[in-house]
């Protein structure tokens, strides 16, 4: 059985997370994000979302790793930084109710969405430029970026929060990470 | 989501052999958890658990008398009336964490006085899962999380549903054929009417407030919202018949939701939002205004304090 784990950051929604992986039908199990990569076995691994950056913990160590790996919202953005790209304030927090843009129908993890989906999100900080490798796979009107990509080495980010229930399709994106991880 | 008859046989399993011979004690709030946990404890061990319902005064309406009715069946029922000492406690308090902190000692000291009669080791909590998160998150304390165990000196805490979401809970109510008022009913606060209440808990506002949710929970129930309520927000002016009015504003709030963790506000016809507003500030002198809270969670939560 596919076995996939979400790496805490202390983000209100990480149970959601455990709970999407577990409707999907996949083996999965939340870690505190202080265990480093070498102790978890895994297929895949999510970077939960999480109030700080001061408390991630081991979660850059996972991007070194040879299995897929999905940020969520602090998670997309602490992915960001470590590899080169950068993040900021936004001018307009992110709160609730977003229409986001997909920008590339082809990605693996959101281009199944084409071409915009209504998502839930809760983020005053955000991706301003994306680390090398990387492309934008979706904006919105409130969040240049809103996800990106980079297939090569299996990472994918995503702004907004697929496990809320208010997500529209989130399952979907859950699922298309899973397939990545098979 | 949970397999409901599976857990409702393993839970009392593990109640049994948590509690084995002992007594144990469980706090009824009226809400769905606590209603189940006291349900399946019940199950598990019969009289030998003491179902407590504290009769806060921050109530909803009617809501004791239909504790007493739908708790019949458990002849260990005990119904404490604690109105007074809870409003004296809320006496000149208005922060909002100071008031959860002082309703959360004012029932452990009404919960202890009928632990130590009863002789409970055990204390059995309807704890679920999102009260942990916003817990550890420090979003808001819940009354349900610490507390009484520091004070008594139980042997332990049971919780049964601490892994399930509101949903699942409610799967386990309807399976274990509580009656449809309490699996289907709104989530209530533990700390009842006194966070639809911002600033002071006075005996006058928590009447605005608790005639105000009726009225709201009465207009909305064919918009099947998750939570519909109505809060005291502050004081603004009006007039009636012709006299200026200082009166209280009313937030009438209702959301649809799934578990709880986020929310949307609902959007209702201006019809209803007009017979809401007009009961409210027609059978209520002392209110002089009513809104409608438009704001999901994020970034709001679903109740005020």
């Amino acid at each position: 059985m596919t076995r996939i784990v979400v790496v805490d950051n202390h983000g209100q929604f990480t149970h959601l997370e455990g709970r999407a992986l577990r409707d999907v039908g996949v083996d999965t199990d939340i870690v505190d994000n202080e265990t480093p990569p070498e102790e978890v076995d895994a297929d895949g691994v999510v970077l939960s979302g999480g109030p700080d950056m001061d408390r991630i913990g081991h979660s850059a160590d996972y991007l070194d790793g040879d299995v897929p790996v999905l940020g969520i919202c602090l998670g997309m953005q602490l992915m960001a930084k470590s590899l080169g790209g950068a993040t900021a304030s936004g001018d307009y927090g992110g709160y609730a109710d977003v229409t986001v843009d997909i920008l590339d129908d082809e990605d693996p993890l959101v281009g199944s969405l084409a071409p915009e989906t209504r998502v839930w999100a809760s983020h005053a900080d955000e991706v301003v430029e994306v680390p090398e490798g990387f492309t934008r796979t979706a904006k919105s009107d409130v969040c240049g970026v809103e996800a990106m990509s980079d297939p090569d080495r299996g990472l994918f980010g995503v702004q907004w929060h697929p496990e809320v229930a208010h997500t529209e399709r989130g399952q979907e994106v859950f699922e298309n990470f899973v397939a990545l991880c098979e | 989501m949970v397999d409901a008859p599976i857990f409702i046989e393993e839970a009392t399993e593990e109640i049994r052999e948590q509690v084995g011979d002992d007594r144990a004690l469980i706090a009824l709030s009226g809400g769905v958890d606590s209603s189940v946990a006291a349900a399946l404890a019940y199950e598990a061990i019969g009289d030998r658990l003491t179902p407590v319902y504290v009769d806060t005064g921050l109530m909803r309406k009617g809501e004791t008398a239909q504790i007493r009715e739908t708790f019949d069946y458990m002849e260990s029922l005990r119904v404490v009336e604690a109105q007074g000492r809870f409003l004296d406690a809320l006496s000149g308090v208005t922060d909002p964490e100071e008031k959860r902190k002082v309703i959360g000692e004012q029932f452990i000291r009404e919960f202890e006085t009928v632990a130590t009669e009863v002789e409970a080791s055990w204390l059995v909590q309807g704890t679920i899962y999102p009260d942990r998160i916003e817990s550890e998150g420090n979003i808001k304390s819940h009354h349900n999380v610490g507390g009484l165990p520091d004070v008594v000196d139980f042997d332990g805490i049971v919780e049964p549903v601490r892994d399930l979401y509101k949903d699942e809970v409610r799967d386990v109510a309807r399976e274990l054929g509580l009656d449809e008022l309490v699996a289907e009913r709104m989530p209530f606060p533990g700390p009842g009417l006194a966070v639809r209440i911002v600033g002071e808990v006075t005996e006058e506002k928590v009447e605005v407030a608790r005639e105000s949710c009726h009225v709201v929970e009465e207009e909305l129930e064919e918009y099947e919202p998750w939570q519909a309520f109505a809060a005291v927000i502050g004081k603004a002016t009006g007039v009636k018949g012709d006299n200026r009015v200082h009166g209280w504003v009313v937030a009438v709030r209702s959301v649809e939701s799934r578990d709880g963790m986020t929310a949307r506000a609902q959007e209702l016809d201006w019809q209803t939002l007009q017979r809401i507003q007009s009961r409210i500030t027609g059978q209520l002198p002392n209110v002089a205004r009513v809104v409608y809270d438009v704001t999901h969670k994020p970034p709001a939560t679903i109740e005020y304090e």
